[in-house]
């Protein structure tokens, strides 16, 4: 058994991996380790270590978690919760609003041309114009993810995230604006607004019928 | 100087008086029932600035004589304490803009003729409620309190509407789309009637075909004793035309016979809102009906099979929107007569599929890998019902909006979806089958039949596809093109 900072930083790596598995749903290690920012050799470490506590199962390559790695996870995230500064967090939320809007906003449009109309991506000039969009709103967006780091060390792993989706988009690879189960831009997004959610001690309902977890 | 009274100046041009007032217009000329209207032309806004902001001698004179006008039409007084008169007074550019006056309805009334009003309604809350609405619309429009005296009213609320003209967000408005600012607005004053009054009242809307099924009857809503708002708010359950026909056959055959005419006037299917007031028909608006694509279709073809209109001209009536959609699987126009509604909410991502209503994501899963169709039934999405989206043949959500995660995820798959049905309305049906419209936004009871259209063999698509072989314009309409990518 570690101690210190080290014990630290394994319960902060394990929350980062059921956290993880709780969103994707189930995810192969790989995917883990290039969501949960976890260097490979460690997820194994991790997994094997889950799974023989039966906080995940394997299935094949996929790996899921059990309602036992769901109540580790909750009393995790809320250890977590307890140690955080939590004004600083509310005014980060607050902040987040507004990214939040836009970057809804800017994945509809992508997707449609207005409410009846899918976008069938013929018009090249009307796409750029929103890759446009999403490389400025990363830009601005990228100030508020050094201020989270700042905050909470775990969620400092989310700035390379986007950043590689947004490389990606602009390369041609359009898939990465919007992509479920891939780590598109909007997936990694809706992934951390999950986190904001979690280490505020709110809930999805809730922020979704004020209009903002939507 | 330009006062028109509407119905007797055919050939007043749409720039000079205005989209309403030419809608109006037309309907007076043809001869059809529209509550009495005057109209002050856009040169008179010109003049009115000309004047620093006061409107002429002249100018006055010709709103009581206009006044008088409305009166002598309808038996009715302005300002009146009993039988009242009460008008509305509304902006008219040619086209509308943000940031000017839109509307004053109800204007005329005061405490007396508040009093008039309950007495020839038998109704207080209507009566107060009318009090109420008008100022509070004057004073958001006007920017002071109406004056207990009607002239005054009628004055300060026509000055208000020239004034708007100029407001700084119109003015901006028209910097923006290179509008310029000379031209001015109209004012109408068109006098109230009311669908309240007594038991041979009421209001109503009348499609001119059925713009949903497709049907080529008249369809529409008649509430007795209503006033036109109480149907728009859905705040009553309106009847069907046919108890119209019974109470006052001779009304319902008028309206009948003014629908017929305004359908080959305008040569499209119509939208019409009426009022009946003690016996009297008035007709208060029509417009083009919205309608679904499978209407758009069918409609286009009935009316030149009439003769309404030319093949050239049934082409026109179908937007390219309209046939791409009535090319994908869509509800048969019928099946939704005698559907129950389960729910509705808003479109997410097109498209109509039937199947069995689950409540978790799991569910989904195992459901699917038995080959059953699943419809995914959520409060809102968690991020782990991904998969079960992927599963699903549709998604439909109480709470969220058409920019939320299942939105975005459902459009990703390509999956039908309908958002934000509201808190409770859909984990009870969780274990039933049902048909999810989501082009439509709706919920259906039971497997309803959906339609998929071959050019082939659909007899409506047949005739479309031969218009457009035949026209001039073929190969450039839009439809053709859309057509030939079908299958």
């Amino acid at each position: 058994m570690s101690t210190g900072s080290s014990h630290h930083e394994d319960t902060s790596q394990e929350l980062s991996l059921l956290q993880t598995l709780r969103l994707k749903g189930r995810a192969t290690q790989d995917a883990l380790a290039s969501a949960a920012g976890i260097d490979d050799a460690t997820v194994e470490r991790l997994v094997d270590r889950a799974v023989e506590a039966e906080r995940c199962t394997r299935t094949g390559q996929f790996v899921k978690l059990s309602a036992s790695g769901k109540e580790r996870l909750a009393e995790l995230t809320a250890a977590e919760r307890a140690s955080v500064d939590h004004a600083g967090l509310e005014s980060l939320y607050e902040q987040f609003d507004s990214y939040n809007n836009d970057l809804k906003a800017l994945v509809t449009d992508w997707q449609m041309k207005d409410g009846a109309t899918p976008n069938d991506h013929a018009d090249a000039a009307y796409d750029e114009e929103i890759v446009r969009r999403l490389s400025e709103l990363h830009e601005s967006f990228l100030p508020w993810l050094g201020k989270l780091a700042v905050l909470n060390k775990r969620l400092a792993h989310y700035t390379a995230r986007f950043d590689t989706a947004v490389d990606k988009v602009n390369s041609g690879d359009h898939s990465f604006i919007a992509r479920p189960i891939a780590d598109s831009y909007h997936t990694v997004w809706f992934e951390l607004h999950e986190e904001l959610i979690g280490l505020l001690g709110r809930d999805r309902a809730s922020e979704a019928a004020a209009g903002r977890a939507v | 100087m330009t006062v028109l009274r509407l119905g007797q100046c055919p050939d007043a041009e749409r720039e000079l008086i205005g989209g309403k007032a030419f809608s109006i217009n037309s309907m007076l000329t043809l001869g059809l029932p529209v509550p009495p209207a005057f109209v002050l032309g856009t040169d008179e806004c010109a003049r009115y600035y000309a004047s620093d902001r006061k409107l002429a001698d002249d100018v006055l004179t010709e709103l009581r004589r206009g006044i008088e006008s409305l009166e002598s039409t309808l038996g009715r007084t302005f300002g009146a304490a009993q039988k009242p008169l009460l008008v509305s007074v509304r902006s008219g550019a040619p086209r509308s803009m943000p940031g000017m006056m839109d509307t004053v309805l109800n204007l005329g009334i005061n405490d007396a003729v508040e009093a008039a009003l309950r007495d020839e309604t038998a109704d207080s809350d209507y009566a107060a409620d009318t009090h109420r609405r008008f100022k509070e619309q004057f004073r958001k429009v006007v920017g002071s309190d109406p004056s207990p005296e009607p002239w005054e009213q009628l004055e300060a609320a026509v000055a208000a509407v020239f004034n708007s003209w100029h407001s700084p967000r119109a003015v901006a408005y028209r910097r923006h789309h290179g509008i310029s600012d000379d031209g001015g607005t109209a004012v109408t004053v068109q006098a109230m009637v009311f669908g309240n009054l007594d038991d041979h009242s009421g209001t109503g809307v009348l499609f001119t075909r059925d713009p949903v099924t497709a049907q080529s009857a008249p369809f529409g809503e008649w509430l007795p004793k209503g006033q036109g708002e109480d149907v728009v708010s859905g705040r009553c359950t309106p009847l069907t035309l046919g108890h119209l026909a019974e109470s006052m056959p001779e009304v319902h055959k008028q309206l009948m016979e003014s629908a017929d005419l305004l359908e080959r006037t305008f040569r499209d299917v119509q939208d019409i809102e009426f009022t009946v007031e003690s016996g009297h028909l008035w007709l208060l608006q029509t417009r083009s009906a919205k309608r679904s694509a499978s209407a758009a279709v069918h409609h286009a073809v009935t009316f030149e099979k009439e003769g309404i209109v030319t093949p050239e001209g049934a082409l026109s009536m179908i937007s390219p929107e309209q046939l791409s959609a009535f090319l994908r699987p869509h509800l048969a126009p019928t099946a939704r007569i005698g559907a129950t509604l389960l729910a509705r909410g808003e479109v997410a991502c097109p498209g109509v599929v039937t199947g069995l209503v689950v409540g978790t994501a799991d569910e989904a899963e195992e459901m699917a890998e038995q080959g059953i169709d699943v419809i995914l039934a959520r409060p809102t999405t968690d991020p782990d019902d991904v998969h079960g989206i992927l599963a699903a043949k549709a998604i439909i959500t109480e709470i969220g909006g058409a920019t939320s995660h299942a939105a975005v995820v459902s459009r990703e798959f390509n999956r039908a979806c309908v958002v934000g049905c509201g808190e409770g309305s859909l984990m009870s049906l969780v274990g039933k089958n049902v048909t999810v419209d989501a082009s439509a936004g709706e919920i259906f009871d039971g497997v309803l039949e959906v339609e998929i259209p071959s050019k082939d063999t659909h007899p409506d698509l047949r005739v479309v596809t031969e218009w457009l072989a035949a026209s001039a314009t073929g190969c450039d309409n839009p439809l053709n093109k859309i057509l030939a990518a079908a299958h």
